[in-house]
């Protein structure tokens, strides 16, 4: 369990949002905000995603699915329906959810690592292309513009606006959010669910034969896990305010997150953070430089699995036990 | 002719055999008895070149093998039944004894054959059947045979008794010693005492990875600690 | 649907059936042998696509040697792709999600490093056949037809070579039990090297029949991995005959499923199909127990 949560894991997460709070009153730079907003975004994104990789042992390829359906969902909900996006957000997540609980059905019943692996690319690949096509309502790969920003909300006098070119509300809002989802992840974690989860991943004969309430909570988690993905995707649809198919539920989409969770470490609870903040960071930095961003999270996924399989937070937690020891 | 000195094998941070020597002579039968769980599967394994092991080192007829890969063994002359016949289940019972000889030149594969078949009349009717359909005893025949196909001069058997009738035990029993008759050594593990130390010359009693008591065959069927342990005597 | 519609659908099912065959088997050969999934199955046939268009008209090879040339470099691509990304994986523990994320890094990183090199362009291989077949109402070129056949040579030598040589007997030993082999002096990572280069020529020799109908472009092979991934559940994980099989029965799935609906619904037909047999037959269409 330490391997998963690391030492004082409740501790860590306090020392780090207490740090990314302060950030906006510091930096003003609006690009570096927005640069910061979306590696709060894909955080939560990759860490939703890791609850199935890590504590479920399932090695899904198809979680950004749940992400262009909580986007998608959020956002076509409040345009064509004027629902304020601050109640669409919930209904994205639980769209996500539901379509969890559909796909995973089949693939806690195989569990067959490639079999696993396949259906849920498939999955995500039917949604793309769903989206791409009924141009009536998406717009296709024309893209879906004009998604109303998070309304502002007046806090004790203070303005705060969200939506593209309002950084500093929009980082503040990801980060509560950020915050929010990782506290929630961490009470699942440490409680019965999760604790038996993880003991019973790591033995499968034991699984066995709890094997029908054990399924029922799988399937809980998986879509949990699955709901967290499409939150970030509601907030991401509010946040940037177009999407395009191949942009959420493309390719780049799902290397960019496995490069977040494989650089960060995989199941380690601050593996996912640390690989979104690192990888967003540079992508940003190398943008300049021309298109070399799939080349570089292509070959730096690679690089990880062949040299430094437990990611950073692998890395770390070795110094810290080298240190301590 | 073979020899183990010093062995230690490691499965990640658990260690299953500890500082392991044993030799077999030149037509020896050498029996390794140990209960489940002592590390006597490991010994075959390391003898053949399937497990590394981390300290020690592994001889045959002069040459440091303890590198060596298994088709390098199999060239110089060892070869193995593997624990649970492991034929190769969706090919024919032929392709399987072939396979057995794979590092001898093509023409000496069908004389081999004929000459291991005049062992097992049993097989000729099936030798066309695909080997995951066998009854297990016929399987455990095809897996003998497909391990004398290589000319081994020493025969490794991992557990050749295992799951088998009475009857067919004493089948596999008369084939050992025939073909101890015919000149080859053979190193095999087995859980029951009687079985392994009535069959073999020398016998090497494993408990936790470490070889705990050595002796002749009937020596070691005799030691008070064995009859008491594992034959169930009551204590003289 | 007249009979000409339906002769011309069920052939252009099989043309497509033929490639999904192709690429299927070799995925298919991997994973038998090894238990390995490669994600960048793909990009063996983007390299082969513009190793043939380079030694074709940059080089001014003939297309046939050109096509040869082509195969034989994605053959030893494969090799050393096995050799420096896929072997030091398998040795170590719990490899099968790293092979898969790790394959899955080098198809991007493949993808852009073409794109990079080769820019964005789309150019398209001259045709090795010219002319239509008119077979009473129906007309179909030459090198459409072409494919299928050149797809059926290349499966059948695949299928003597499995089944009727030495090495192919080392293949299924492997395959079916690699300590087993490894006990009976078969060079087991040796084997391992060779299937990835076998099926890499397969892929290739897809590619290269292709790529005079299709633009080669740094992404083509992106559409026929996933396609390819479906095939090999659909005949039975790691079954060469049953990717084959179900290769071309997509394939004509999908051809009449576009009659009667459209083309852009096309895939979503077939990943449909495949996530539905995987609720009911979670090992195949042929067979009921993994393996």
């Amino acid at each position: 369990m330490t391997e998963m949560l690391g030492r004082r894991p409740a501790l860590t997460l306090l020392l780090l949002i207490a740090v990314l709070a302060v950030i906006p009153f510091v930096v003003t730079n609006p690009y570096y905000l927005h640069v910061l907003t979306i590696f709060l975004l894909f955080a939560i994104f990759a860490s939703g995603w890791n609850l199935t990789l890590g504590i479920l042992g399932l090695k899904t390829l198809g979680h950004h699915a749940f992400f262009a359906l909580g986007a998608y969902g959020s956002a076509m909900l409040s345009h064509y329906a004027g629902v304020s996006p601050w109640a669409t957000i919930w209904v994205g997540a639980g769209i996500a959810a539901l379509a969890g609980l559909l796909i995973g059905v089949p693939i806690l019943r195989i569990r067959s690592m490639p079999h696993v692996a396949i259906v849920t690319l498939a999955f995500a690949e039917i949604i793309r292309l769903v989206l791409a096509n009924l141009k009536d309502w998406t717009r296709g790969e024309l893209g879906f513009w004009g998604i109303d920003a998070m309304p502002a909300l007046n806090l004790g006098g203070t303005v705060v606006e969200f939506g593209t070119g309002k950084p500093f509300g929009s980082y503040l809002l990801a980060l509560a959010f950020f915050a929010g989802v990782h506290a929630l992840l961490l009470v699942v974690l440490r409680g019965r669910i999760g604790l038996t989860l993880v003991a019973m991943r790591d033995s499968e004969l034991a699984a066995e034969s709890l094997a029908v309430d054990l399924t029922r909570w799988k399937l809980g988690v998986f879509a949990f896990s699955a709901a967290i993905v499409g939150l970030s995707g509601a907030l991401y649809a509010h946040y940037i305010q177009i999407l395009t198919p191949t942009s959420t539920v493309g390719p780049e989409m799902l290397v960019t997150l496995l490069a977040m969770i494989i650089v960060g470490g995989v199941g380690r609870f601050t593996g996912p953070i640390l690989g979104a903040l690192l990888l967003t960071v540079v992508g940003e930095a190398l943008r300049e430089f021309g298109d070399y961003r799939m080349l570089l999270y292509g070959g730096i996924v690679m690089l990880f699995v062949l040299g430094a399989p437990r990611g950073l937070a692998g890395w770390l937690a070795l110094i810290g036990r080298r240190r301590a020891a | 002719m073979f020899e183990l000195s010093g062995i230690d094998v490691r499965y990640g941070a658990a260690q299953v055999l500890w500082d392991l020597s044993l030799t077999v002579a030149p037509g020896e039968v050498v029996a390794v008895m140990g209960p489940n769980g002592s590390g006597k599967s490991t010994v075959l394994k390391v003898a053949m070149g399937l497990k590394r092991p981390s300290g020690g080192r592994v001889m045959f007829d002069g040459a440091d093998l303890t590198q060596a890969p298994a088709t390098a063994r199999v060239g110089a002359g060892m070869s193995i039944v593997l624990e649970r016949r492991r034929l190769f289940p969706r090919m024919s019972v032929r392709e399987n004894i072939e396979i057995g000889g794979f590092v001898l030149p093509r023409a000496e594969i069908r004389r081999q054959m004929d000459w291991v078949l005049s062992l097992f009349p049993e097989l000729r009717p099936h030798m066309d059947a695909t080997a995951g359909r066998l009854s297990g005893g016929q399987q455990q025949m095809a897996a003998i045979a497909r391990g004398l196909m290589a000319k081994p001069r020493l025969l490794l058997m991992d557990e050749p008794l295992l799951g088998l009738s009475p009857a067919l035990q004493q089948r596999v029993f008369a084939l050992m010693r025939e073909i101890n008759d015919r000149g080859v050594a053979i190193l095999f593990n087995e859980q029951n005492a009687k079985l392994s130390f009535g069959l073999s010359h020398r016998g090497y009693l494993l408990e936790s990875g470490r070889v705990v008591l050595t002796g002749s065959g009937t020596q070691m069927l005799d030691h008070p600690e064995i009859r008491r342990v594992y034959l169930g005597e009551a204590a003289a | 649907m007249t009979g000409a519609i339906l002769i011309e659908t069920l052939l252009n099912g099989l043309i497509t059936g033929a490639i999904y065959a192709l690429i299927g088997s070799g995925i298919a050969l991997i994973y038998g042998t090894t238990r390995v999934l490669n994600f960048a199955h793909g990009e063996a046939m983007m390299l082969a696509a513009y190793a043939a268009l380079i030694l074709s008209t940059t080089a001014g090879l003939p297309l046939w040697l050109a096509a040869l040339g082509a195969i034989l470099l994605v053959m030893a691509g494969g090799v050393v792709m096995q050799r420096a990304v896929i072997a030091p994986i398998l040795a170590r523990e719990d490899w099968s999600f790293r092979i898969i994320a790790a394959t899955i890094g080098l198809s991007i990183f493949l993808q852009s490093a073409a794109q990079l090199i080769w820019g964005e362009g789309f150019s398209a291989l001259p045709y090795f056949f010219d002319g239509v077949l008119v077979l009473g109402p129906v007309r179909m070129p030459w090198q459409r037809i072409a494919i299928l056949i050149v797809a059926l040579v290349a499966l059948g030598l695949s299928a003597l070579l499995l089944y009727r040589t030495r090495f192919g007997q080392m293949i299924r030993a492997t395959a079916q039990d690699a300590e087993a082999a490894e006990a009976f002096g078969i060079p087991a990572a040796r084997v391992h090297t060779m299937v990835f280069a076998l099926s890499a020529g397969l892929a290739a020799v897809g590619a290269i029949m292709l790529a005079p109908l299709l633009s080669v472009n740094p992404w083509m092979g992106v559409p026929y991995i996933l396609k390819a991934f479906a095939v090999v559940i659909l005949g039975g994980l790691g079954s060469f005959g049953g990717a084959i099989l179900a290769g071309f029965l997509l394939g004509i799935i999908e051809s009449f499923g576009v009659t009667l609906t459209s083309s852009e619904w096309r895939d979503v037909i077939s990943f449909g199909l495949l996530i539905a047999v995987i609720w009911v037959r979670p090992y195949g269409l042929f067979s009921t127990r993994e393996g």
